[in-house]
């Protein structure tokens, strides 16, 4: 039992096919993904450069607000009647001017600006100056513990920036803001001091952060030096916490692009600004997706036409390399079946035109060794038809002269001469030409003048008749063949009787065969001994009954095999011989030259069948 | 055919069978998607669109943040009285004929509006409530506060205030409020484990001048009385203003639960002690995103504890607690219009969702 397996093909076709088709499966796949990750990464990497430039911006545009209200505090500041309320005691109508004034100048610079939430100014001296003039400010004590100023004092000169908080300067009014504090400090730590604060609005930094888009969810959000969110576009759900940013990465990292791990997947592009602030630009990989499943869609198209072209070039490929080769197998089949006069055409040099070059060369030799085979058989045979004539000879040569000398002896010369006269013509009808066959009527004449010689051998024991009609006489017959018949008539039909026995040849067609009876009426056969007669294993009885045998082989030789003896007896009956060979004329059709099983080209298997057949009927 | 050849097909159409197989889920997934997403708002009724509720106010906002960062469409519709239940069980009836794709509900009583969520419920609406519960099983979430733990942390807050065996009172808002009974509950029980007298319960049905009369009859009634819990936002103000009306500020302690600008000025003041704060914009926030899940056939969490803070004067302006009592939209003032009854929002386009906060912080 074969065991199938799987990668083990019938046909080259099918494989080679199959081979190039992975092959190219393979490589399209590998192609399509390569290319779409090299695309995929320079999308990439454009869009990371693109926000980082965006957020750069931002970056700027923050630090130039920043700066700008750096300029306000010092603006308000270097205020020349700021400087002389400090130096003013408290209470006097002077320093009240002074802070009238103060406070209308601070609210001047905060009406015209709507980036400025408030302005307010803190004295060592207890002053609280508010842009709002009039308004209500919480006790002094509740400011100046408030962190904006404690860090103003501890920075001493310096802009110390608040992260985002509530302002609680007024009584029932709470906002989210940005402080910017400052500290106006003498020369001398016992002159009056004072700090300002100037509380950012959200909307500057709001906008600031807006008017850039980052892929249509990404955004840009603020922390400070310490990761507190100064601004978040939502701020209000990340002080809840249900979400958050990573900001020990950003606290981190320094200026550069850098992935989000944990959640969704982001990344931040982040920028820090001179006051410690650091600008963080979110943007969302999966953004690209849009873009990603277009390259995608584009790889895998490419890659799938490509794909299909290279499969069909590879069945045809594979088709137009094995088409010879089985146009080849095909020859060789009619080959197989017998025609020895197929030649392949040889339309290429490669190998496989070698091949087929070399197959006829082979088929060329193999029908010159068929021919050679049938000429050598030819001569096999007719030499061996001649052995056998051969054999007939010598042995009624013998009987006869043996019959001349018995009448010699008894002084019955006129007997003699007719025997001598009858075996004089039966040798000149006989010998002939060394032909094969010969016209019936001759092998008539040669039988009659054996039957003649045989009967003065037995003192008319028997008579003989010979019914052939004569439009039969002219048709061709082996030589030779119905002596031995008459022979065995007379030895084993009418030798043992008493009474004149009859032996009488006739002639008939029968459709294509010509039909010759030899009749005795003589003791006739048992079934065994007819059946002997033909059989080889016959034992010689001294060397006589040899002729059936032999004209049984010479008919068989020479006509093939449906052709041959068939023998009738029975007891105290008669013996009837029936030799049956084709019917040919003399001259007619065919009769040039013998027709008979060699004609028939005995070539492979069909040749073999029909000696094969010929042995069972034999058999 | 070669049996070889019958592999190799075979193989290819496997192949091809796998990548038509894969391109076929994608597409159904992506169809179905786009073409089939849940339609409909989210409808919202608080307890009351009254505009002077703060809390009702912040969880509004959490609300609108929700909904424009999912892009969903929500409809509001409320009672001008957070007493009007009737009013409220229309509303709920009229809401299933919206065909919303999921109803958001802070129930004003808890017996009450159980055959309304039961419409609700059999037109195949998703139902979530948010602070206030339902009697029954009927709402596929509830977002609240642990009534019982803020309850808890008011009295213990109480505790740490007033000495050992002194007297106090506590005044809810209402009676047949489950949250308000929860709240109470956590109170007395907190309050039971130190050596404190606890007056009877004073229900000031949510009104701030009833609490502030209570507290007035209260306090000259009981002249001893050490410390007052008020158990909701107009209760704490109602309280506080009859404190301070009393000249008692400090002598009786007063702890609230929710924060208003005008509690948070109490506490500033110190006539209020400690508030108890709860967090309404996470409300508001998560009802509308469970919502939003529930509508697309998600699992949800059938209970999500938003929590509770306690605040006093010294820590308000932590960093964490300001945050709390401040919500970043509301305290820059522009909370002052409140929506009207069947006020729509329509969410932006999923595509054009911008971040939310900026705009409203902006406003100063």
């Amino acid at each position: 039992m074969k065991v199938p397996r799987p990668f083990q093909f019938k046909s080259i076709h099918t494989s080679i096919a199959l081979a190039f088709s992975l092959l190219i499966l393979g490589t399209t796949l590998i192609l399509s993904y390569n290319s779409y990750r090299l695309s995929k990464t320079s999308v990439t990497r454009n869009s990371i450069e693109y926000t980082t430039a965006l957020v750069e911006q931002v970056r700027a545009n923050v630090g130039t607000y920043v700066s700008n209200m750096d300029s306000i505090s010092t603006l308000a500041l270097s205020n020349g009647d700021l400087q002389k309320f400090l130096s003013e005691p408290l209470k006097t109508p002077e320093s009240d001017r002074l802070a009238e004034r103060i406070g209308a100048f601070f609210h001047s610079i905060v009406a015209s600006r709507t980036d400025i939430a408030s302005l307010l100014f803190v004295g060592s001296n207890g002053s609280v100056i508010s842009d709002r003039t009039g308004a209500a400010v919480k006790d002094y004590t509740d400011l100046i513990g408030q962190e904006w100023y404690r860090q103003a004092r501890a920075a001493s000169g310096r802009i110390v920036l608040s992260s985002s908080h509530v302002e609680h300067l007024y009584p029932k009014e709470y906002r989210w803001v940005i402080s910017l504090s400052r500290e106006l400090a003498g020369d001398r730590p016992s002159d009056p001091s004072g700090v300002l604060l100037v509380d950012l609005n959200f909307n500057l930094i709001d906008d600031l952060c807006r008017q850039i888009r980052l892929g249509s969810r990404g955004y840009v959000f603020i922390v400070d030096g310490e990761g507190d969110l100064i601004y978040h576009p939502q701020q209000q759900i990340m002080f809840t916490e249900l979400k958050s940013e990573d900001i020990p990465l950003i606290l981190r990292s320094s200026d550069r692009t850098v992935a989000v791990r944990g959640g969704e997947p982001k990344n931040y592009t982040i920028r820090s600004t001179g006051f410690g602030w650091k600008i963080v630009g979110v943007t969302y990989p999966q953004e690209l997706a849009g873009d990603k499943r277009k390259m995608q869609l584009a790889s895998a198209q490419w890659g799938g036409v490509c794909l299909l072209v290279a499969l069909g070039l590879s069945v045809l490929l594979s088709f137009t390399m094995t088409r010879p080769l089985k146009r080849l197998d095909a020859r060789m089949k009619e080959v197989e079946k017998g025609d020895f006069d197929i030649r392949v055409e040889v339309t290429s040099p490669n190998e496989i035109g070698k091949l087929a070059r070399t197959f006829n060369l082979m088929i060329g030799k193999i029908k010159e060794l068929m021919n050679q085979r049938i000429r050598d058989e030819e001569l096999k045979r007719s030499s061996e038809i001649k052995a056998l004539q051969a054999q007939i000879r010598p042995h009624f040569l013998y009987n006869t002269l043996d019959s001349i000398i018995w009448m010699a002896e008894s002084n019955k010369m006129a007997e003699v001469v007719q025997m001598a006269t009858a075996l004089s013509r039966l040798f000149r009808s006989s010998i002939g030409q060394g032909e094969e066959e010969v016209r019936l009527a001759v092998e008539l004449e040669h039988v009659e003048n054996y039957m003649k010689i045989q009967s003065m051998r037995y003192r008319g024991r028997f008579v003989y008749r010979i019914d052939v009609d004569p439009g039969l006489r002219d048709c061709r017959i082996l030589r030779l063949v119905l002596q031995p018949l008459v022979e065995n008539a007379i030895y084993h039909g009418l030798r043992s009787v008493e009474e004149t026995g009859t032996i009488r040849i006739a002639a008939r067609r029968d459709g294509d065969a010509l039909e010759l009876a030899v009749a005795d009426d003589g003791v006739g056969m048992p079934p065994e001994q007819v059946r002997a007669l033909l059989s080889d294993r016959r034992p010689q009885e001294n060397g006589k009954g040899v002729g059936v045998l032999n004209v049984q082989q010479r008919i068989r030789l020479f006509y093939g095999a449906p052709y041959g003896l068939q023998f009738e007896s029975e007891r105290e009956e008669g013996t009837v011989a029936r030799l049956r060979i084709p019917f040919r004329r003399e001259g007619g059709p065919g009769s040039a030259k013998p027709s008979g099983p060699v004609r028939a080209e005995p070539s492979g298997p069909a040749a073999a069948a029909a000696e094969a057949r010929q042995g069972g009927d034999e058999a | 055919m070669s049996r070889g050849r019958t592999y190799a097909l075979l193989a290819l159409a496997a192949l091809l069978a796998g990548l038509l197989a894969a391109a076929a889920a994608h597409s159904v997934r992506w169809v179905r998607h786009a073409w089939l997403p849940p339609s409909g708002p989210i409808v919202y009724i608080p307890k009351t669109i009254d505009p002077n509720i703060e809390f009702w106010q912040v969880a509004r906002q959490g609300v609108d943040a929700a909904a424009k960062e999912l892009g969903v469409p929500v409809t509001v519709l409320g009672t001008a009285r957070e007493k009007d239940i009737d009013g409220q069980i229309e509303l709920v009836e009229s809401a299933v004929g919206l065909h919303p794709r999921a109803i958001v509900l802070a129930a004003n009583d808890y017996e009450r509006l159980v055959p309304a969520a039961r419409k609700v419920k059999n037109a195949g609406i998703p139902l979530i409530m948010v602070d206030s519960g339902i009697n029954g099983r009927f709402a596929d979430s509830l977002i609240a506060t642990d009534n019982f733990e803020a309850g808890r942390q008011v009295g213990d807050a109480l505790r740490r205030l007033v000495p050992a065996g002194s007297r106090v009172a506590v005044i809810n808002y209402i009676q047949a409020s489950a949250n308000a009974q929860e709240r109470e509950n956590g109170v007395l029980s907190s309050l039971a484990e130190g050596d404190i007298a606890v007056e009877p319960t004073l229900y000031s049905d949510g009104l701030d001048d009833k609490a502030y009369e209570l507290t007035r009859e209260l306090l000259l009634r009981r002249p001893d009385l050490a410390g007052i819990a008020a158990l909701n936002e107009p209760t704490a103000d109602g309280a506080a203003r009859a404190i301070e009306e009393a000249g008692a500020q400090g002598r009786v302690k007063l702890v609230g639960i929710d924060s208003s600008t005008s509690e948070i000025d109490y506490l500033e003041r110190e006539v209020l002690q400690v508030i108890v704060v709860q967090k309404p914009f996470n409300m508001g926030y998560l009802a509308i995103k469970t919502a939003e899940r529930a509508s697309r056939g998600r699992k949800v969490e059938p209970l999500i504890r938003t929590g509770s803070a306690v605040i006093t004067k010294a820590d308000m302006y932590s960093r964490e607690n300001q945050k709390l009592l401040f919500p970043f939209l509301s305290g820059q003032g522009d909370a002052g219009g409140g929506p009207a009854a069947g006020a729509v929002l329509s969410g932006e386009e999923p595509g054009e969702d911008r971040p939310y906060a900026g705009r409203e912080a902006a406003g100063g």
